[in-house]
């Protein structure tokens, strides 16, 4: 059954533990950064910076409002670096998440232009072309033997969760009629999108204020060059090796056949 | 008849031609690594890439060594692939009879380059710009360019591959395998044909060759 993280917004005090976590769970190492006069930091995620807070201030009819989001791979169900890894090394784990084996990581970096969260990120020099990504990976050595991730574990406000995923679009829903009694809108994003995200948030306020895509879509040209071009590819060689075989086999009969008559 | 050989390919043409033939070899390889997922294994540890970006700047330096040392015959090559006539039009009528074992003598005498041969030519020379341009964005530009242009190069990159892959297949049949194009292949090797292939395959080239007296007049750049 799949498995599936619950980000609160509305619960979320920023204080990064989750941030902490997983760079001490993952054994990662520390990103070098500086002050840039907010409490957001590192500035982005990293091969080394899985998961971080972002800080939004947002201006709206009641004001400034600071907004906080997780940034994070969000394990897509229609995962575009699922569907354009061309080793096959990103794949989805039988319990809905997004792994890697990062053995045949090729390094070729497609995924990260193919996300439409801006995810992944390469390690690795650009001159050579040797190179590796990584991103959140769920946690798999907890989850697979029935812990919850890092982050969820962590978590002081309570603002994250973990579970099945239908129990946790079941939590939500439960906690978006709660605020609703106090007069505060939400929804849960990722409930429908991209057939269903394993990472999915309650946001009191539209997507985009808190730095997400309000439709999250794989772009058509990612999927163009394994649904069209592989095929056609494959079809041009096979014609033009058909073709050339012919070609040599009625040609040297012919030919053969006119040095006999002479 | 005594066995008289013509020049066909100077030497610096033969060495260019190699040397590309190594570089887009080496490129198609390790390329199809990525374009065929039963390969995928291959690409561990990213060699096949470090390959690809060598064989690249192979593929990329050695016409610009070409056309800085031979900058006229270049240009005069670059200028006859892309002149097309009535000739050529009867040259692919005449083609798939000839090129299936037809009479030889229904063909129109050839100049130095036929139109089978403009055409590859063409196809290599707007593939090979098609290949460095997204290769370029694709290698040095990946982290600066928007996430779209970057998938938009590598569709680019793929399908300049499906039509040049296509293209240097029958390439390499006729240079070496089809069984009339005899001296195809020594030809490129050792840079002579004999009379006799020369006279019945590119006969008006080797009309204007023997006019002359040297082998130079072409349009294939054989330069001395």
């Amino acid at each position: 059954m799949a498995k599936a993280i619950l980000y609160d917004a509305t619960k979320c005090t920023a204080c990064r533990g989750c941030q902490a976590a997983c760079k001490q769970w993952n054994d990662l190492e520390a990103d070098e950064t500086k002050n840039t006069g907010s409490y957001e930091n590192p500035p982005d995620l990293s091969p080394r910076t899985w998961l971080k807070m972002k800080f939004n201030e947002v201006e709206n009819d009641n004001g400034l409002a600071w907004l906080f989001t997780r940034r994070a791979c969000m394990h897509c169900t229609e995962a575009g670096c699922v569907k354009v890894c061309p080793t096959k090394a990103v794949y989805h784990h039988d319990l809905g998440f997004v792994a890697y084996n990062k053995e045949i990581c090729s390094g070729c970096g497609y995924c990260v232009d193919a996300c439409p969260f801006n995810v992944p990120r390469l390690d690795g020099s650009r001159l050579t072309g040797k190179a590796k990504m990584d991103k959140c990976l769920f946690c798999i050595d907890r989850v697979t033997n029935g812990l919850e991730p890092a982050c969820v574990k962590t978590c002081p406000p309570g603002a994250l969760a973990f579970g099945e995923r239908e129990e946790m679009v079941d939590a939500a829903d439960l906690r978006i009629s709660k605020l609703g009694e106090q007069g505060i809108e939400a929804q849960l994003y990722g409930r429908k999108d991209l057939d269903g995200l394993h990472v999915m948030y309650v946001l009191a306020n539209p997507a985009a204020d808190h730095a997400l895509p309000a439709k999250p879509e794989v772009s058509p040209s990612v999927t163009l060059w394994q649904d069209i071009l592989q095929p056609v590819g494959y079809a041009a060689i096979g014609v033009v090796g058909a073709g050339l075989l012919l070609n040599y086999m009625v040609a040297r009969a012919r030919m053969v056949k006119e040095k006999e008559g002479k | 008849m005594a066995h008289h050989e013509v020049e066909r390919y100077s030497r610096g043409a033969r060495l260019f031609h190699w040397a590309i033939t190594a570089a887009a070899l080496a490129l198609a390889v390790t390329g199809l690594i990525l374009y065929v997922p039963a390969f995928g294994g291959a690409a561990e540890g990213s060699y096949t890439r470090i390959i690809h970006r060598i064989a690249a700047a192979i593929f990329v330096v050695s016409p610009l060594l070409f056309f800085l040392t031979r900058p006229g015959r270049s240009l005069h090559f670059i200028k006859g692939i892309f002149t097309w006539g009535k000739a050529d039009i009867d040259w692919l009528k005449a083609a798939p009879d000839y090129y299936f074992g037809g009479d030889e003598k229904k063909m129109p005498p050839q100049g130095d380059m036929n139109s089978g041969q403009k055409l590859w030519a063409v196809v290599a020379f707007l593939s090979a710009i098609g290949f460095v341009l997204t290769g370029a964005l694709m290698w040095f530009a990946k982290a600066s360019i928007p996430a779209e242009l970057f998938l938009w190069a590598t569709i680019i990159h793929d399908l300049c591959f499906i039509v040049a892959g296509a293209m240097l297949l029958v390439h390499l049949y006729l240079g070496a395998i089809h069984p009339r194009m005899t001296e195809s292949l020594k030809s490129m090797l050792k840079g002579k044909v004999s009379e006799e292939y020369a006279k019945s395959h590119h006969g008006k080239w080797y009309e204007e060759i023997s006019k002359d007296g040297e082998a130079d007049k072409g349009t294939t750049p054989s330069g001395h």
